[in-house]
């Protein structure tokens, strides 16, 4: 038994065990009872923990780069089916991103479940008289089975089953007091909004299936490559591709494949314009907002671009881009004037996906990657914070009834606190790159942003022969070149990747950056600046959330009163500001890396990678120490200003006269549920009232009415005209003739024998005269 | 005119014969006459098969079936008088004109 079977056993004995705690939930959790049904569920998530520690230490800390390699070929893969020429197999994708993912998950899953035992005991969860304890704990052992599974999916199918069990897992959550009415409508809203993004997921796959003819994550990137390079592949510019009957061109059908895999990410990671359903999602129990709703679940999405990612073409790649854009600003200006604790949480959740998002469409693999593991912790912990606040105060959730909690509840307030510094990415530059201080965000998202700079500025810089010489430098150092990814890199915007490898080729091509640069002229360059504004914007809000939860006075007396916190949920926020911190600095970002040196070696479009990093820091470093590290300075002094004596100032601010109207727009979320409502619940009843007309018109009076009138107008023409008239007058006809006939030669039959003689001897006359005499 | 006796003298006295039969079976109302008609013309027959087998064909075959055409004609008399009792039985009288209640 060889590392890599080793390993891929462990996640996957790390993946059933919840399974099989799950079936057990399903089935005794009944008689299990109140506190004793979470115990399996905790105990199975431990276990996968553990399987999930031991893989990581084995992986990382025991394997050399090359028995890394090597394991990866050999983890377990088992066939399954053949479909048509297809061969379908699951087995483990075994990288570093699987094992950084899947530790992420084990870990926060595991605070949260700890979590949920505490937090849901305190709920009156009993419809008609029976508990429902047992079920939640059954729902989270299945949806970390799920999470697990879609991680370790090496193939696009199985990735897309687990992908639809989560969210399964996420309807059976929302709704999980499905006795009140917002709760149930919000699950379906969910799963119904989910289905519009799998829909496209699905086709794209049909698309892989298609034209790769492999829906392994390995099989369809090499099939893609093989396709997409040169001049005949089936993916390149001139080649005519029949898609249904219609003929395009190669290259645009690998854009629309990526786009429509991609269209899951925007269902999953509720993205703009499928972002509805996220907000609503928070009529779950909180601990399951924190767990599926912003830590994991909707992280897949990310998740799946990033494996994705090497089928992107450069518009496909802009698409995402432009999505993550659009849903980072527009998140986070509804975030500002939330006043449900959860529901602002859940719109930095959607606007730190935007972040994620946004740096997949521009090149940011490891940013945006290391922004969704360390976004896990903060946001867990944020999350199970306000789930404490929330179940602290008697379920009162509104934070305009909250304010100076940190006296009752003071663990919390500064746990909260470490998640509000992470996600405005605080921190303080250091000399060169390195920096001296940071946290969370400021690592992961600042290096998005970095990225993003890099990409909208750098290259044009470059090839105006600004920083040219930066590039040459970098290009011809032979240290940074005997890791090969300067020159892939910068080759890679070239046509001719993987030709030139040497220092020589690299200087060449980055010099011809102007004439090559295939990914430029598809980002436009506003879309950075929608990043950096929102970077200056989520300090603010998040802020305004703590301020008005933990500090200043209590607004409201009987809910701060009650408020108190409990060891037993307050440990897992620790350890997820622990989790926090150690994110931040260890282990992870040296996984993701790891595993994107794979991913570059086959996309061009992936940019930063160490060695190439310094690079990039040493051209966006400056411009964005000025254009975001004080964002959060400025941020929370404004957020201090605004509301530290409660609500009012914020009041009147509101009332001023343009900021009401555009507050009014924030307030009901840029009319995106109106116009949902509008277009296709409206366009539906409209399309159902034309379906009715249709029917009641077209199909009941034209056709079946008609068609009634028609064939009673022809069994009537039939019956009384054909019939009667025709057939019947011939065949009475017929008989009439036939009795004349009769009667004429009844006449004859005198029944007298002698005129029978008679009859007889004229009749032998005439034939005897007729054969003499004829 | 009294030339040897051929061929055509016993067919002019078969056919003188077979118009008498004829005429007897069309004429006479009593069923015994028409019977007697039936016999005449039957005999008619034998004159022309045996003036055939003596002028015509030659050999025995003519003989022979005017011996049969006599066995036939006693058998058929022997059923038509029996008919004929069962008519005077049904109607009290051997008028053939009388047993025409089959007509319509």
């Amino acid at each position: 038994m060889d590392a890599g079977q080793q390993i891929s056993g462990l996640l996957i004995i790390g993946a059933v065990v919840p399974l099989l705690m799950f079936v057990l939930l399903a089935f005794l959790g009944p008689r299990l009872g109140k506190p004793f049904a979470s115990f399996p569920a905790i105990f199975g998530i431990l276990v996968s923990f553990g399987c999930a520690a031991l893989a990581l230490q084995r992986w990382w800390y025991v394997l050399t780069d090359d028995e890394r390699v090597e394991a990866a070929a050999s983890a377990y893969s088992w066939p399954w089916v053949v479909l048509g020429d297809i061969p379908i197999r699951f087995g483990v994708q075994l990288d570093s991103l699987t094992i950084a993912m899947y530790f992420m998950v084990t870990l926060v899953s595991s605070c949260i479940f700890i979590f949920s035992r505490g937090y849901m005991s305190g709920h009156s969860d009993e419809v008609d008289g029976v508990s429902k304890y047992h079920r939640f704990f059954a729902y989270l052992s299945l949806f970390a089975f799920s999470m697990l599974g879609l991680v370790i999916s090496d193939s696009l199918l199985f990735l897309f089953i687990f992908w639809e069990l989560v969210g399964l897992c996420s309807y059976l959550l929302i709704g999980y007091y499905f006795d009140r009415k917002y709760a149930s409508n919000a699950a379906i809203k969910a799963f119904v909004v989910n289905r519009v993004g799998d829909f496209g997921f699905i086709i794209g796959l049909g698309l892989v299936a298609l034209f790769l003819k492999d829906l392994s994550i390995g099989g369809a990137i090499a099939a893609f490559q093989s396709q997409s390079s040169g001049e005949t592949g089936l993916f390149a510019r001139d080649t005519a591709i029949n898609l249904f009957g219609w003929y395009v061109r190669g290259d645009i059908v690998a854009t629309l494949m990526g786009v429509f895999l991609f269209c899951g990410c925007i269902g999953k990671s509720a993205q703009v314009p499928l972002q509805v359903w996220l907000p609503d999602a928070m009529a779950g129990p909180t601990p399951v907002s924190a767990l599926i709703h912003a830590a994991t679940m909707v992280a897949a999405g990310v998740y799946l671009v990033a494996r994705i990612f090497p089928l992107l073409t450069p518009g496909a790649q802009a698409v995402v881009a432009m999505v993550g854009g659009v849903t980072l600003i527009l998140a986070a200006l509804m975030a500002i004037v939330q006043t449900d604790i959860k529901k602002a949480l859940a719109y930095s959740t959607l606007s730190q996906l935007g972040y994620m998002v946004f740096g997949m469409g521009m090149g940011a693999w490891v940013g945006a990657l290391f922004h969704l593991i360390t976004h896990a912790f903060f946001k867990a912990m944020l999350f199970l914070g306000s789930g404490q606040v929330i179940e602290g105060c008697h379920h009162e959730q509104d934070m305009r009834k909250m304010g100076g909690l940190w006296r009752k509840m003071p663990v919390t307030a500064f746990t909260f606190l470490v998640g509000v510094l992470a996600i405005s990415g605080v921190g303080w530059p250091g000399k060169n790159t390195t920096p001296f201080f940071g946290l969370g965000g400021y690592y992961s998202k600042d290096e998005i942003l970095a990225v993003a700079w890099f990409q909208t500025y750098g290259l044009s810089a470059a090839s105006d022969g600004h920083h040219a010489g930066n590039f040459r430098e970098r290009a011809t150092d032979p240290l940074t070149n005997a890791h090969g990814y300067d020159s892939v890199i910068l080759a890679g915007y070239s046509a001719e990747e993987g030709q030139h490898q040497t220092a020589h080729a690299g200087l060449e091509t980055a010099s011809g950056l102007k004439s090559d640069a295939s990914l430029q002229p598809w980002i436009p360059k506003w879309l950075v600046w929608l990043a950096i504004i929102t970077a200056w914007i989520t300090p603010f809000y998040m802020m305004r959330v703590w301020w008005l939860t933990f500090m200043g006075k209590p607004r409201d007396e009987p809910v701060y009163h009650h408020a108190h916190e409990s060891p037993g949920m307050y440990i897992p926020l620790v350890i997820l500001a622990i989790g926090t911190f150690a994110a931040s600095w260890f282990l992870f970002r040296g996984l993701i890396v790891d595993a994107a040196q794979h991913v570059a070696h086959i996309s061009k479009l992936v940019v930063p990678l160490d060695g190439h990093e310094h690079l990039i820091h040493a051209f966006s470093g400056p411009a964005l120490n000025k254009l975001v590290w004080p964002a959060f300075i400025v941020g929370f002094i404004a957020a201090f200003f605004i509301y530290r004596r409660g609500l009012k100032l914020a009041e009147r601010i509101i009332d001023l006269p343009v900021v009401e109207q555009f507050y009014w727009i924030l307030w009901q979320k840029f009319y995106f549920d109106e116009a949902y409502n509008k277009l296709v619940l409206a366009g539906t009843i409209l399309f159902s009232r034309i379906c009715g007309w249709f029917d009641k018109w077209v199909v009941d009076f034209v056709l079946v009415e008609g068609c009634a009138r028609v064939v009673k107008g022809l069994a009537f023409f039939s019956g009384q005209r054909l019939d009667a008239g025709g057939i019947d007058q011939v065949a009475e006809n017929l008989g009439r003739t036939a009795f004349r006939i009769g009667d004429l030669f009844r006449a004859v039959q005198t029944g007298r024998i002698r005129n029978y003689v008679i009859y007889t001897a004229a009749t032998l006359a005439v034939v005897i005269s007729v054969m003499v005499w004829w | 005119m009294f030339t040897a006796i051929g061929l055509t003298h016993y067919l002019l006295l078969a056919a003188m014969l077979f118009c008498i039969g004829l005429w007897v079976m069309a004429s006479k109302r009593n069923a015994i006459g028409v019977l007697i008609g039936v016999e005449l013309i039957l005999n008619a027959s034998n004159i022309n098969l045996l003036a055939f087998a003596r002028y015509s064909t030659g050999g025995m075959n003519g003989h022979l079936i005017a011996l049969f055409v006599i066995v036939l004609a006693a058998a058929e008399a022997a059923i038509a008088i029996a008919i004929v009792v069962n008519l005077y039985k049904n109607f009290m009288s051997v008028d053939v004109d009388k047993a025409a209640t089959m007509k319509n």
